[in-house]
């Protein structure tokens, strides 16, 4: 009977891996890609314990329970499959040991089925999952028994063979479950980890998340059909664990536009495989009616398809879901390689960007405006020309905030600064085109790259130290970006850069004390490129006493502007700003500080505010004109 | 159906860069839908043939040529080999080389009609077809043609497509030189001359306060507005009398010597 024991966790292992294999067929469908086997399994355990562990512990219970019943499934099967030992089969000891394993099993199979029953949280889905707790609940109990059994009474004993159908029904369920049910998650996301398409975010301290260049020339351009994601893209669906972490992070769903990461990453699992079971997880708020044929070689995209556009295109590119998915997929290289075939190859981007990106194409700029109607911003304020000069120490890059007229208001003062601080600094004038990044967002990877060579060429025409920017879309184009066009270019973000100056004695702000402020954090600055500390520091400096809102620094919720999602303007219940505003409020802040120009419009333009909205640079020249209204007084003193 | 559209190369209103004319991206729009559909395109430059497959064609004729000639001739000899049904193209240039005057050169060598404006067309069968034509404050004519005929179209007229690179990628150019025998220089030469603002309708005033706001705004209907290009004094002198007479802001003539008079 202790055989049967063992025999059972063989079979278990049998059984999953057949499965496994079974779903490894599918992935096979999708592109070649190159995967280092070797060193992706040496790395695994660093992978699994400090990066997988460092998401999962933001939810203490789910970490808790995962680590209970995960360890606890893996300790006990692996143990009692060593009863194929004869001198272990007969140790009461050793069937204490596995007793003991089970036990631990059990104890967190219970806290499995306390988060789902009697009331399941509205992030985590039902369907195949409600079954979880009560495979594994039958599994650790009909183990603990069973061993318990032993252990006490020796094989011969009548409980043994109940309690080992019961295991067997549990353990043998598990295991079924690794094709289409929960289990597979185990399967493909260690997989996954050893094959993540992008290795890099596991050896930086950095985020690794500079879009891949698209090869033009290649024959189909973007994902069209499940088939044209390359393989370890699609074994990166397989893995979602349906937590529902990607869905509480979304601007967009809680905006109620039809945009929920889950669901989408679940459509892109059902797409592959359409017999799999229903998805049952919250919808896309608003869903629009799609009617179509789903399969490894029918399109994703479509009214008649799987996924209908609006969906596509309610996107900010704000990465809080890859941010929070504790399986680590790549959330927005799927929307951006779904959006390039959109609009490459079918020419349907959004209605509305029509007009946008025909501009960036022949104007080189989105809104169709001048060049050299970037600079009139400046208003008086010298603003120096580097084709003047040949060479500067910094060169200032604009970006189309500079023709907004709010955010003039902060390119000022940062000028104001610049000169205060005497820094030695030029623009590129009317040389300056946009960085493309709208365009590459919107799927215009044509656009996008004729743009970055454009910009590339005209930066190296000229000598300069590094490249300081206000704008973090431009700061990740030219600093991540670009690299794949051959630029290596040092490039700072304004708040990097005053703090910079303070530090050195090149400014002197005084104090400001203009109440309370809460510093937004844009996606493009903090999770895009892990800044979050400069802004703070500034403030702090400038002696405002500042508050968090819940969501902050990496974890920061968008501002509704990124990725071209207002140039798409799906509709919702609410207005992404609108949501981040309220939140700012609920700190009591009077003032909401930005650092960037996007940010700046969109929180600019909720109506109702309670609060200001300034951009860092505005603060710390309030600041330094302050302290130089107090210096009369000093002297005088 | 069968369908030539001409293209032709404009630039960006504000960038200057070189750019398919609006309005012939909106025709090529109207011509995809309708039926197969080739792009003709005579110059240096197989630009604007490129161009038209991203917004929605599947191929386009490119006849090489040195810029400075007639484009009239290749094109009217293309097009008679060709026999499309329909020959579209855009309004009016868009400050490049083109002037806007091509489709009538064309529909006069040809010898079929045109129609100008259109905002929209439908096969209404038999050799016919059916025209919406733009006019002015959003009005539409519907005109039924006969084929062949050449049609210009309206800015009006459904949104262009957006260009879609692999769309311009996987769309085929034929590029052949035009024949030296259908090329001439331009007749007459073209002149270049500063450009001028053309003197201003004198419109009636007076009537009621709708009247002259129409007048103002000059949504007037065009009675009574009369040019003189370049009067002697004394005439332009007399002709501002009269009109102050008739509006009544002077006495009638002879209705009493108390007035200015000439
Ligand atoms: S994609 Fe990631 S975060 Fe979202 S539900 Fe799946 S595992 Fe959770
Ligand atoms: S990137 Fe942001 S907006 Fe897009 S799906 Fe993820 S969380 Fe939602």
């Amino acid at each position: 009977m202790t055989y049967a024991f063992a025999a059972l966790a063989f079979l278990m292992a049998g059984l999953a891996t057949a499965q496994a294999l079974r779903r490894a067929a599918l992935w096979r469908l999708g592109a070649a890609a190159p995967v280092d086997w070797v060193s992706g399994l040496a790395k695994l355990p660093k992978r699994y314990l400090v990066d997988v562990h460092h998401v999962v512990a933001r939810d203490a219970y789910a970490s808790r329970m995962h680590a209970i019943v995960a360890g606890g499934l893996l300790a006990a099967t692996v143990l009692t499959a060593f009863a194929i030992l004869p001198p272990l089969a007969g140790s009461h000891l050793y069937w204490g040991v596995v007793a003991l394993a089970f036990a631990i099993t059990l104890a967190g199979s219970l806290l499995v089925g306390a988060r789902r029953y009697p009331k399941t949280p509205k992030r985590l889905s039902k369907g195949r999952f409600q079954r979880l707790p009560i495979l594994l609940l039958a599994y650790a109990a009909g183990g603990t028994v069973a061993a318990l059994s032993i252990a006490l009474a020796g094989p011969g004993n009548a409980v043994l063979p109940i309690a080992l159908l019961v295991a067997a029904a549990g353990g043998l369920g598990l295991a079924y479950e690794v094709k289409g049910g929960p289990m597979r998650h185990a399967v493909a996301g260690a997989l996954h980890l050893i094959a993540h398409p992008r290795q890099q975010r596991f050896e930086q301290d950095k985020p690794d998340a500079a879009l891949v260049p698209l090869d033009l020339d290649a024959p189909k351009l973007g994902a069209e059909l499940p088939a044209d994601f390359t393989w370890n893209r699609l074994l990166g669906f397989d893995a979602c664990i349906q937590c529902g972490r990607c869905e509480t992070a979304c601007p967009a769903f809680a905006a109620g536009q039809p945009l929920n990461p889950k669901r989408l990453i679940q459509d892109l699992v059902a797409s592959l495989a359409p017999d799999g079971p229903a998805y049952a997880g919250s919808p896309y708020p608003n869903a629009r009616d799609v009617a179509g044929e789903a399969g490894p070689l029918f399109k994703v995209i479509g009214p008649d398809a799987k996924i209908h556009p609006d969906t596509l295109w309610s996107c900010t590119t704000c990465r809080a879901c890859v941010e929070e998915c504790p399986m680590m997929i790549e959330h927005v290289d799927a929307i951006v390689s779904l959006r390039r075939h959109q609009t490459l190859e079918l020419g349907a981007p959004p209605q509305k960007s029509f007009e946008t990106l025909a501009n960036l194409r022949e104007a080189d700029e989105p809104g169709g405006r001048p060049l050299s109607a970037r600079g009139d911003f400046a208003a008086g304020i010298e603003l120096p020309v580097i084709s003047k000069r040949g060479a500067a120490d910094v060169l200032l890059w604009l970006g189309d905030g500079a023709y907004d007229l709010r955010y003039g208001r902060t390119l000022r003062a940062l000028l104001k600064l610049f000169h205060e601080a005497g820094v030695d600094f030029a623009t590129l004038g009317e040389e300056e085109r946009d960085t493309g990044d709208l365009a590459r967002r919107l799927g215009d990877e044509a656009t996008y790259q004729a743009l970055a060579r454009a910009n590339i060429e005209t930066l190296r025409k000229y000598r300069f130290n590094r490249i300081v920017t206000s704008d973090p879309h431009a700061l990740h184009a030219l600093r991540n970006e670009y690299r794949a066009f051959g630029d290596d270019f040092e490039v700072v973000h304004h708040t990097a850069f005053l703090l910079e100056l303070i530090d050195g004695g090149k400014l002197a702000p005084g104090k400001l004390d203009a109440g309370t402020v809460t510093y937004h954090d844009p996606c493009y600055l903090g999770r895009y490129n892990g800044e979050t500390e400069a802004p703070r520091k500034l403030l702090d400096r400038i002696g405002l006493s500042r508050v968090e809102m819940a969501r902050h620094g990496r974890r920061s919720m968008c501002c509704g502007g990124g990725g071209g999602a207002p140039v798409a303007d799906v509709p919702g219940d609410a207005r992404i700003p609108d949501i981040r505003m309220a939140q700012a409020a609920e700190t009591g802040a009077s003032v909401v500080a930005v650092a960037c120009p996007t940010c700046t419009a969109m929180l600019e333009g909720v109506t109702g505010r309670s609060a200001e909205v300034r951009d860092v640079a505005e603060l710390v020249l309030m600041a330094v004109e302050a302290s130089r209204a107090d210096e009369p007084r000093r002297a005088a003193a | 159906m069968k369908l030539v559209v001409l293209l032709s190369v404009g630039r960006h209103p504000v960038s200057g860069k070189p750019a398919l004319p609006r309005t012939e991206a909106q025709a090529i729009r109207i011509a995809a839908e309708l039926g197969a559909s080739i792009g003709l395109h005579v110059g240096p430059d197989a630009f604007p043939a490129e161009a038209a497959l991203g917004h929605g064609l599947d191929r386009a004729v490119h006849l090489a040529c040195a810029g400075g000639p007639d484009p009239i001739g290749p094109l009217v000899a293309r097009i008679a080999t060709e026999a499309p049904d329909v020959v579209l193209a855009g309004r009016r240039g868009q400050g490049g080389e083109e002037t806007g005057l091509a489709p009538y050169a064309v529909a006069a060598r040809l010898g079929v009609p045109i129609v100008p404006d259109a905002v929209a067309i439908r096969p209404a069968g038999d050799g016919l077809v059916e025209v919406d034509q733009a006019l002015p404050k959003g009005a539409l004519r519907r005109l039924v043609v006969r084929t062949p005929l050449v049609v210009t179209v309206h800015p009006n007229a459904p949104a262009p497509l957006p260009y879609a690179f692999g769309k311009a990628r996987r769309g085929s150019i034929e590029r052949v030189d035009a024949a030296a025998a259908d090329l001439a220089a331009v007749a007459p030469a073209p002149e270049e001359r500063p450009y001028r603002k053309r003197p201003k309708m004198m419109r009636a005033a007076g009537g009621s306060a709708a009247d002259r706001l129409k007048a103002v705004t000059g949504e007037a209907t065009a009675g009574g507005a009369k040019i003189l290009d370049g009067p002697t004094p004394e005439d332009a002198a007399k002709e501002v009398l009269a009109f102050l007479r008739r509006v009544g802001v002077l006495a009638p003539a002879g209705a009493g010597a108390t007035g200015p008079t000439a």
